[in-house]
């Protein structure tokens, strides 16, 4: 196949730049004559626009080279994320000028921020560090965050008076900096264990693993008879519905539920099977693993398919009230984004396990990818210790208090003692290699709970974010 | 006996200070934490919802282990110590040996020290004096200073930078200790309550948590208190206008706002809620004459009287925000303004008369007809209170010094590096005559070999200064031997 694939590198380079360039222009054209008709150029939804579609071509092209290894296709990749980039500046630009605040208030306005820093962090990544395969990884991220926006409410909303601080500001800011930091972190340490010879089955059983707390987590909303638990949608005032003060009104959409538990079931089914062959010692149901992999994404596909029909827009009845509750894809951003990234998590895996050498090819050896993650994380643990430090004179200002104890403060905490614990490790320790990256991976896993989980899955009231 | 004691303080103190006992803590704080976070905790949760999400066995259980409120229970803070205590251990334990480190920088590297460091190089000269020159002009040119080491056997180069990195740990935990400080002097010291005033009212009396009120020395008035709101009615800010009176006399004023408090003593008051009382300010009327036609238009407050004519007075005795009639009787149902009923009395003097005048007309007691006037009301404005967040934090000082000295320590720790350079002048194994050149760096070694490996190369390209540019470049390594990590 390696042999194959060297042969078809003329053709094959220069037809998709060309098919990519093509559609841009193509999507763009289409974009133009809309804006003809409708008039104002600059708003704010045609440049997001713009940003996905060059976002999208920048993806199809880091894909491209990450599958081909062609390296003509880099150029045309940073190209496209620069050109979605002044976009997606433009965007943000624009939100902040109109809102009068910086774009961090709402979900809406965070992926906005999220998406340019994880596009400008990609560029510096492969221009000041030359690890250029990581576009292969952030761009398809990217492209998520800007269709989840096109589904979020994008509307300006006003601030209520505690949202009003500086300090705010510059709390979200430091967040923002310092999850995309553990993010490339992550990354970073996983291209590590690749570099390291982690056998193959290894990331099966991680990504199966990953997979199944994605299902886990959305099955913990499983309702008798099958249905699933969404939260409901205030149409008129366009926020989540309330039944109390941090109390939400839940709907549950019938059957949805029994859909979840056979994805959960198909997911599992790779570890099940990775784990009968480490018990027996029988590496000839591997293959078999892989191929469940290959059908769970199938199944995961389905589970987001039927999940955008039946929650995009629908009346639904509640446990808690009487009668029938709106619910939209924007109620539900927690769910949405844990189906694509499992799908995402998926995918990459056999992105792996069928261009394992071109990837090793193409990484920066392991030694080097080793001390840029722990630069990383050099950077990473400042901003945290900052951001939990701006939250907290925030919390002093608004309520009078700077430690409350609520689980998102806690859950700062928490990360802030692992990458804490990692530093004391490598630094008097010594740990190096796979113990440092099994340790940036865990760090970024605390990250995401820290940022998903907690307002997803525990009780509690920092109902801002 | 004595021994025996001193052995087991020795390993109690050994045991504190490792490192394998601070991140065995960190675990048990991680744990205990996320305890906290997924079981429901107890003054923030009604104890209706504890019930309805723990079997009566389990809560008990969670109340005994004080898994209900995990943050303020003895063993949290004693692991709390703990750590504080393994903190102090480890610095204390490995501070003498950074002091030193710190106050007497090793200047003159002897042979075993040459021998074993990883990173060197050996540059062969003809002169001594014309290689150090060489070296000093090298490390001048990176921007280093040279200091030029005489001893009575050696005689040898210097130069370093940022050596304060060496302190930098110990910096990071001092202020992680400072900020426990001020958490416990706050959790001993401190309090918070809350404290409701309406306009024009003060008090000095604060409702602290736990159901108590706390006296301060001085009391809190409002002079005013208000909103604004967007277009679309949502609220955009709540202010009050504070003023503080000691004595009897006010002291200072402040308009407040959500994030910005006003602070006197140590007392910070923070505009936290902000609501009608259901209380009547006053009424707008047009009162007109039943003999006649033009209306006029009165202002009542609570139990103000107005005169509409020569003969007539009105005034406001009752305001009801929510009623409800039972029983011929008169009845408050709630303090939300949703169904207001008012009572007045209309008198008239040359009649001797007074007259229950109701708005709205309750059948039965109103005697609206036999009024000479009629009502009609035009507006009706109710009082608002503004609630303050009141705290007392003495600790807080501590907490935000440790915050900046921790920015500071970490900068030191991750960003300044503590960069050696050690130049020597010696002989190699066969006897030539060698400039033995040595560094080290404290963090990001692979920048600093590089680094390493550019002085190499000036001090070489400083001895020949004969040579061309072009031949410079061609053989700019001869005679060095870089040896990498």
């Amino acid at each position: 196949m390696a042999r194959a694939r060297v042969e078809q590198h003329p053709a094959t380079g220069t037809t998709l730049v060309v098919m990519v360039g093509l559609s841009i222009a193509f999507l763009l054209f289409i974009a133009f004559l809309n804006v003809v008709k409708t008039g104002s150029v600059l708003s704010e939804a045609n440049l997001l626009y713009a940003a996905l579609v060059f976002y999208a071509g920048a993806g199809a092209l880091y894909l491209g080279f990450g599958i081909t290894g062609t390296d003509s296709y880099i150029k045309f990749a940073s190209l496209a994320t620069w050109a979605g980039l002044i976009a997606n500046t433009g965007a943000v630009a624009h939100r902040w000028y109109e809102a009068g605040h910086p774009p961090f208030a709402s979900i809406y306005e965070m992926l906005l921020s999220f998406v340019w820093t994880l596009a400008a962090l990609t560029l510096i990544a492969e221009k000041r560090y030359g690890v250029k395969v990581i576009g292969t990884v952030t761009m398809p991220v990217a492209i998520v965050g800007v269709v989840l926006m096109e589904l979020l409410p994008s509307e300006v909303r006003p601030l209520v008076p505690a949202l009003q601080s500086t300090w705010l500001h510059v709390h979200v800011t430091l967040a923002m900096l310092a999850y995309a930091a553990c993010a490339l972190s992550f990354a970073l340490a996983m291209m590590f264990l690749i570099q390291d010879k982690m056998k193959t089955e290894t990331f099966l059983a991680a990504t199966s693993m990953f997979t199944v707390g994605i299902y886990g987590a959305i099955l913990t909303r499983f309702e008798r008879w099958g249905g699933l638990n969404v939260v409901a949608w205030d149409t008129e005032n366009k926020t989540e519905a309330f039944i109390s003060r941090g109390v939400r009104l839940f709907v549950t959409i019938p059957d949805l539920g029994w859909l979840m538990l056979l994805v959960f079931v198909a997911v599992a089914a790779p570890l099940v099977l990775y784990i009968i062959a480490r018990i027996q010692k029988n590496d000839s149901l591997l293959p078999t693993a892989n191929r469940a992999i290959f059908v769970s994404i199938l199944l995961q596909a389905l589970a987001l398919i039927f999940f955008l029909l039946r929650a995009r827009n629908g009346q639904y009845p509640s446990l808690d009230a009487e009668g029938l509750y709106a619910t939209t894809l924007a109620a539900s951003p927690f769910i949405l984004s844990a189906l694509v990234g499992g799908i995402f998590a998926n995918l990459l895996y056999l992105l792996m396990l069928w261009r394992r050498e071109d990837l090793e090819r193409l990484l920066p050896d392991a030694d080097a990818l080793d001390r840029i993650t722990y630069k990383t994380i050099c950077i990473a643990f400042p901003l945290l210790t900052l951001m939990i430090a701006a939250g907290a004179y925030w919390a002093n200002r608004a309520w009078g208090s700077y430690w409350n104890w609520d689980p998102k403060e806690t859950w700062a905490a928490i990360t802030w003692l692992v990458y804490a614990g990692y530093l004391h490790m490598r630094i008097t320790r010594g740990w190096r290699g796979r113990r440092a990256a099994y340790f940036a991976i865990l760090g970024f896993a605390v990250v995401m709970f820290t940022f998903f989980g907690v307002t997803y899955l525990l009780p509690g009231l920092h109902a801002y974010a | 006996m004595a021994l025996s004691l001193r052995t087991a303080s020795r390993k109690t103190w050994q045991t504190l200070s490792s490192i394998k006992t601070g991140v065995v803590l960190i675990i048990l704080v991680v744990i205990f934490s996320a305890a906290g976070t997924v079981i429901l905790q107890r003054p923030m949760t009604d104890p209706e919802d504890m019930q309805r999400a723990y079997s009566p066995a389990m809560l008990r259980f969670l109340d005994a282990t004080g898994l209900t409120d995990v943050f303020h229970t003895r063993w949290f803070v004693a692991l709390m110590i703990l750590v504080s205590l393994s903190i102090i251990a480890a610095s204390v334990e490995r501070f003498p040996n950074a002091w030193r480190f710190f106050a007497r920088p090793y200047k003159s590297p002897d042979d075993g020290f040459r021998r074993v460091l990883p990173t060197q190089a050996q540059i062969a000269i003809a002169d001594e004096e014309q290689g150090l020159g060489a070296a000093e002009r090298a490390l001048r040119h990176m921007g280093f200073k040279a200091e030029r080491i005489v001893r009575t056997d050696s005689f040898s180069l210097f130069s370093e930078r940022s050596r304060i990195s060496e302190m930098a740990v110990y910096i990071v935990h001092a202020s992680l200790l400072l900020i426990f400080l001020g958490g416990i002097v706050d959790a001993l010291y401190g309090w918070r309550g809350f404290v409701t005033l309406t306009p024009g009212s003060s008090s000095n009396q604060v409702e602290v948590m736990k159901g108590a009120a706390r006296t301060l020395p001085f009391s809190i008035r409002c002079d005013g208190t208000g909103e604004e709101t967007y277009t679309d009615g949502t609220p955009k800010r709540w202010w009050s206008k504070l003023a503080v009176v000691q004595g009897g006399r006010e002291i200072s004023r402040k308009e407040i706002a959500v994030n910005d408090p006003l602070v006197y003593h140590g007392v910070r008051f923070y505009q936290a809620t902000y609501g009608r009382t259901g209380k009547l300010d006053h009424l707008v009327l047009d009162a007109t004459p039943t003999k006649g036609s033009t209306p006029q238009e009165i202002s009542l407050a609570m139990k103000q009287t107005v005169a509409l004519d020569a003969d007539t007075d009105v005034q406001l005795v009752e305001f009801i925000p929510d009623y409800v009639f039972q029983d011929g009787q008169v009845y408050a149902r709630s303090n939300d303004v949703v169904n207001p009923a008012v009572h007045m009395i209309v008198t008239s003097k040359s009649k001797n008369a007074s007259i229950n005048v109701w708005l709205p007309a309750i059948p039965g007691i109103a005697e609206n007809a036999n009024s000479p006037y009629s009502f009609d009301p035009k507006d009706l404005k109710t009082g608002f209170y503004t609630g303050l967040q009141v705290s007392h934090e003495p600790g807080q000082w501590a907490v935000w010094s440790g915050v900046v000295l921790m920015a500071i320590g970490l900068t030191f720790v991750f960003y300044v590096i503590h960069v050696r350079f050690w130049i020597v002048p010696a002989r190699d194994a066969s006897g030539h005559l060698i400039l033995w050149v040595g560094g080290t760096a404290n963090r990001n070694r692979d920048a600093f070999e590089i680094r390493f490996k550019k002085l190499v190369e000036q001090i070489q390209n400083g001895l020949k200064p004969e040579t061309t540019a072009a031949e410079k470049l061609a053989d700019s390594v001869p005679g060095a031997s870089i040896a990498g990590r």
